[in-house]
């Protein structure tokens, strides 16, 4: 049954997204605010907002009864996760189900193995998605040895109890995988009690590459093509694109297939995204992830496909089909979008919250912006920095690059610092025009020297 | 509305907008623009001045009592405190419950003594219960919700005099 009252649970841009993408199928709204986010822009156009906690994340949106209670209350019959807070908790979808409220996202196993990296590794593998070559356990240097001249070098090898980066070390060569393995062994050893080291081949290059993906939970599921993320910094993204022009196109036929094959073989339902690493050089991917819900940068996708990704994320929630076939859904041109934060880049980017005194949006051809902010609006210092996305589609990269810069140039934000201008200086350095870049390119190259060129 | 009918008309209007609830009402109508607001700041202020109306008119201020403890900014509720009481509001969003079990008697009522740290209801939210106290001693001026209905938090549920 499509749905008639949708509840929004979440904040920020994307609830206001959410409410227009309703709006437009005439669903009703009600969005959930904390006591900082009352006048917030999404409250403002919804049909009703309700205070579901204080300001803290914690003891509003973060908490999955106070929402589902509070959309049972308000009579909504779906609820839209939105990204970040609960849209990956499957205890959201479950309590959905309990008080009959279609929850516009996966089925909560679904949610639960595909968060779980080696389910969803063995998942990946078993529909024949490509994985990172790796070793099983290692137990002595000969071992290491062994594996890694089987992988290919340069590999790193990683303690199997381990994380924070530990016990990980990069060996070039099987010498350097034999001393890697003594050390990092004894190193995980002192640190986890469990010297177990396993390997895997080391990208030093790679570029970070993702599906989107849309499945109606029957084995049927169409993707939306692939999205270039490799702007990042600290492994947040800054820009996306889509398409990745880095790849040829019998790679991405084989890309898009992979991500299909998984998704469907998890008869996976709404909205996803499937992340892979890309090695250039070798012109290979690696499954990395799932997404299980709509991502921040969904937008570049539509902008390529026409389609509204949200409207169809409501439509199969509310028990439709897939509106289209994988042959109606033609990608033509390209689009870039970059994330706006409020963030200082003075003081090694740290969120600056804080009111917006002046803010006059670019406009023209092309050019889209995602964002609940206006003149005089507050930015609250309990959630995240990003105040809009900026999205510039045109008839090839090189378009869209410019009519990027052109929109960044006429943006005037006040009021607080924002990352704008290490936007431009991206969108307008050599490296990225000739898309020479990779995963860690912008903290390698761009950042050491952002700010101290002559300005 | 005609110039000739301004003043009057706009008596009438920040005199409805008190009684009404609403936090903001914006109308804007050929070169006429008025903004009336209960906000500190009035946050959708118009950019532009279109007429020499003033675009913010004040309300009068209500009583100090109820205007600290009500929410700074106002939210969907409707009920008014009465004048120097001191309003309990709910911690969190939940459904309000007078009464301790369905068919018990209610916490409170109306005109009763109660002594600080008294049990005023209980907010539910997907069957777990918290109990609301109030701090200080006084009487029960009135109860501002319907029992069994949801209530925002930091919405005013009792107006209490304190003793």
């Amino acid at each position: 049954m499509p749905i008639k009252r949708l509840f929004v649970a979440n904040r920020g841009e994307i609830a206001l997204r959410i409410v227009r993408a309703a709006q437009a199928l005439n669903i009703e709204t009600v969005v959930a605010v904390s006591d900082a986010d009352r006048d917030s822009a999404a409250a403002a156009l919804a049909d009703r907002a309700i205070v579901i906690g204080p300001a803290a994340a914690a003891k509003s949106y973060l908490d999955p009864r106070l929402i589902v209670h509070a959309a049972r209350e308000s009579g909504c019959d779906g609820l839209h996760p939105g990204y970040g807070f609960l849209s990956e908790r499957a205890i959201l979808p479950r309590l959905c189900e309990q008080h009959g409220i279609a929850f516009v996202g996966p089925r909560p196993d679904v949610i639960d193995s595909l968060g779980d990296k080696l389910q969803a590794r063995a998942l990946a593998g078993a529909a024949g998605v490509p994985l990172v070559p790796g070793s099983e356990n290692i137990a002595s240097p000969a071992d290491a040895r062994r594996e890694g001249d089987r992988i290919g070098y340069p590999v790193l090898l990683k303690a199997a109890a381990g994380g924070g980066g530990r016990g990980m070390v990069i060996a070039n060569n099987g010498d350097e995988a034999e001393a890697g393995f003594q050390r990092a062994s004894s190193e995980a050893q002192a640190a986890f009690g469990d010297g177990t080291m396993f390997m895997e081949r080391f990208v030093p290059e790679a570029r970070h590459v993702e599906v989107q993906l849309m499945g109606d939970g029957k084995g049927k599921v169409l993707h939306f093509g692939e999205r270039d993320c490799s702007v990042q910094r600290r492994y947040q993204k800054l820009i996306e694109e889509a398409p990745c022009a880095a790849m040829s196109d019998e790679l991405r036929a084989r890309l898009h297939q992979s991500a299909v094959d998984l998704a469907a073989s998890v008869n996976y339902r709404n909205a996803g995204t499937a992340e892979f690493l890309f090695d250039v050089r070798r012109q290979e991917f690696y499954f990395i992830e799932v997404n299980a819900r709509i991502q921040v940068e969904h937008p570049v996708s539509e902008m390529i496909s026409g389609f509204d990704l949200v409207q169809e994320q409501l439509r199969i929630a509310g028990g439709a089909d897939l509106s289209v076939g994988q042959d109606d859904i033609v990608l033509s041109g390209h689009a870039i979008e970059c994330r706006i934060n409020a963030e200082d880049a003075e003081r090694d980017f740290a969120p600056s919250p804080g009111r917006i005194t002046r803010w006059d949006a670019p406009s023209g051809e092309g050019i889209r912006l995602d964002s609940h902010m206006t003149e005089g609006a507050m930015i609250p210092p309990f959630y995240d920095s990003m105040v809009g996305k900026l999205i510039a589609h045109g008839k090839d990269r090189a378009e869209a690059i410019d009519r990027l810069v052109g929109a960044i140039d006429d943006f005037v934000i006040e009021g607080v610092p924002t990352t704008l201008g290490l936007q431009r200086a991206i969108a307008t350095h050599p490296d990225f025009v000739a898309n020479n870049i990779h995963t860690r390119w912008l903290e390698q190259v761009l950042l050491p020297r952002f700010g101290k060129d002559a300005a | 509305m005609t110039d000739h009918d301004l003043p009057e008309n706009l008596r009438y209007l920040i005199e409805e907008f008190n009684r009404s609830g609403l936090r903001e009402l914006h109308i804007r109508k050929g070169d006429f623009e008025v903004l009336l607001s209960h906000a500190d700041t009035a946050i959708r202020a118009p950019r532009r001045q279109a007429s020499a109306v003033p675009s913010k008119v004040e309300a009068p201020t209500p009583a100090r009592k109820v205007a600290e403890a009500a929410p700074a900014k106002g939210g969907s509720f409707t009920r008014n405190a009465p004048e120097g009481t001191i309003v309990i509001s709910a911690p969190n969003l939940g459904t309000f419950y007078r009464s301790p079990k369905p068919g018990t008697p209610p916490f409170v009522e109306v005109g009763q003594q109660i002594a600080a740290g008294a049990e005023m209801c209980l907010i539910e939210v997907m069957k777990l219960f918290t109990t609301v106290k109030c701090e200080v001693a006084g009487t029960v001026e009135a109860v501002l919700v319907e029992d069994g209905s949801m209530v925002e938090a930091g919405q005013p549920l009792f107006a209490v005099r304190e003793a």
